[in-house]
Order: C-alpha cells, then structure tokens, then sequence
C-alpha cells in the first residue's frame, strides 16, 4: 500500500466486525426456528400415551391367571402384542419370573422410533 | 495513469454488500417456516383431552366394584350410551358455552378362535361424520373386556380378550 493514505483503517475493521456479527445474529434467528419445529415434532412423535396404554393393559393382564376358565391370561397378553402391532406399529413384549415373594414381569415396547423397557415388581 | 488511490475502500464497499446481502437472504429465508412448529400445539391439546375423556369413562364409580361403563359400552355396542357420556367431557368449557368437537370410534380386537386374525367394529360417532379430510388426532384406550365382539358368542369366546378402542378427534 504504498502511497496510500491508511488513516481510516480501524473504520474498516469496525465495518467487518458489526457486518458479521449481524451474520451471526442471523444465523441465530434462522437456526431458532429449526430448533422450535424439531422440538415440536419429537414431543408429537413421542408415543407417549400408546406406551403407557400398552403398559397399563400388560400390567392388569399381570393379575389375571390361567387356571380358571375364564381368566385367560395368556390370550389376552397374545392379543396385546397383535394389537400392538397391527394397529400401532409397535413390537410388544412381556416375561416375569418370580423369585422368592416378588414377582418381577418385564415390558418391552418399540416402534421403530421410540423404545421402552420396564420391570414391573410386583407385589 | 489511473490513480489507484480508492482501492481499498471499493474493497470494503463490495464486501459489506455482500454481508448484508446474504444476511438479509437468512433472515427472510427464516421467517418463512416458523408456522409447522405451532400446529402442533392445538393438536397436543386435543390428543390429552380426548385421552383424559376416555380415561374418565374407564373408570369406575368410586362405590361399585364391576366393569367401566367403557366396559359395558364395548360389550354391548352401546353406541347411545357412548354418544352420551363422550361428548359431556370432551365439550365441557368453562362457563354455559359448548365445545364442538366431533369424533368418530372404532374397536380393534383379535378375532377369536383365530391365531392373529383382526377385526374391527365402528362403535359410533358424532353427528358430523367422518369424510377423510379433517385434520383429526388419535386417542386410544386398551380395554380388557368379556365377550361381546361381532361373531362371539358367549360360549364361542369365554373369558377375557384385549381390545383398543381407537377414537378419531377433530375440531369441526
């Protein structure tokens, strides 16, 4: 820069320091509004009442037995997990074991997007 | 000789135009999507209190031990006694005005006697039916119930079958 008069240089500088802090702000405001519609998205996708559906009919199924004739509790758990399947596109599943007094019945639900896994101790 | 003294301000002059430039290309690009994101608050609204209604229906009355009148109304298709007690939570408000909210229901259930054979049955709906182009939400209820399916006897299918009552709710 020979010759050339360099007086106005922190003119300059200023100019490029406000101009990319204004780029910055904006790109604050645009990733805002992304933010706010993932958000809004992943709360509606959460199944979260299909789970606790699911989880509540498991849990009453639990108290059912198989001896009597009619208290069918394994027909009524394989209808759940068809149920499940067919009309919320969700693999269902349950197991218990009892050990000592408690009887300890895992939940299983996942659809793909959402899992959900519980052990239920019962009494 | 073309005197070559401006040189660095032309720089600058093209530089901070194009900063603005793509500055205001951001923020106007932005606003645009801004409505998806609220939709679906009114939508979560709707889905919790056709939820809650069917939860109040699938409870029983704090003195009797028996079935819900959820229950009841799935053994007997009782359409009428559905069409009574639904709307009564689900258009409640604050103060004399009624809601309008509209809703048709369907029940899903295993055939019985099959191995995963599923039917389904329209329980009832609201007076506006349902043509398809609402913008309804999903609210569902599992039920334990005994007998009182389509084909179901009460010797064909003895004891207890799960059953998801499946309400479509929409704002009319």
């Amino acid at each position: 820069m020979a010759r050339l008069n360099d007086d106005a240089q922190w003119i300059v500088l200023m100019g490029f320091i406000v101009s990319f802090s204004l780029f910055f702000l904006a790109i604050l405001i645009n990733q805002s509004t992304v933010v706010g519609q993932t958000t809004a998205e992943a709360v509606s996708e959460f199944p979260k009442n299909d789970i606790r559906g699911v989880r509540g009919a498991l849990i009453e199924s639990t108290l059912l037995d198989d001896e009597s004739l009619f208290q069918n509790k394994t027909t009524v758990q394989d209808e759940i997990k068809i149920l499940a399947l067919s009309r919320q596109n969700a693999v269902v599943n349950i197991s218990s074991v009892t050990i000592g007094e408690y009887t300890y019945t895992e939940i299983h639900y996942n659809n793909g997007v959402t899992g959900y896994n519980e052990t239920y101790t019962y009494p | 000789m073309v005197n070559d003294r401006g040189q660095l301000y032309t720089i600058e002059g093209i530089a901070a135009a194009l900063i603005l430039l793509v500055t205001a290309y951001f923020v106007v690009n932005s606003t645009s999507v801004y409505t998806p994101g609220d939709t679906h608050i009114s939508d979560m609204q709707l889905e919790v209190l056709g939820t809650d209604a069917l939860a109040m229906m699938d409870t029983m009355p704090n003195t009797t031990v028996g079935k819900s009148p959820l229950r009841q109304i799935v053994e007997q298709d009782d359409a009428s006694r559905f069409n009574t007690l639904f709307p009564k939570t689900i258009n409640a408000r604050t103060g004399g005005m009624q809601d309008d909210v509209q809703y048709t229901v369907n029940v899903t259930y295993v055939v019985p006697n099959t191995e995963s054979s599923i039917g389904s049955f329209h329980l009832a709906n609201s007076s506006r039916p349902f043509t398809g182009t609402e913008h309804a939400v999903r609210v569902s209820r599992w039920v334990l119930v005994e007998g009182g399916f389509p084909g179901c006897s009460a010797t064909s299918c003895q004891g207890k079958h799960a059953a998801l009552v499946e309400v479509l709710v929409w704002r009319d």
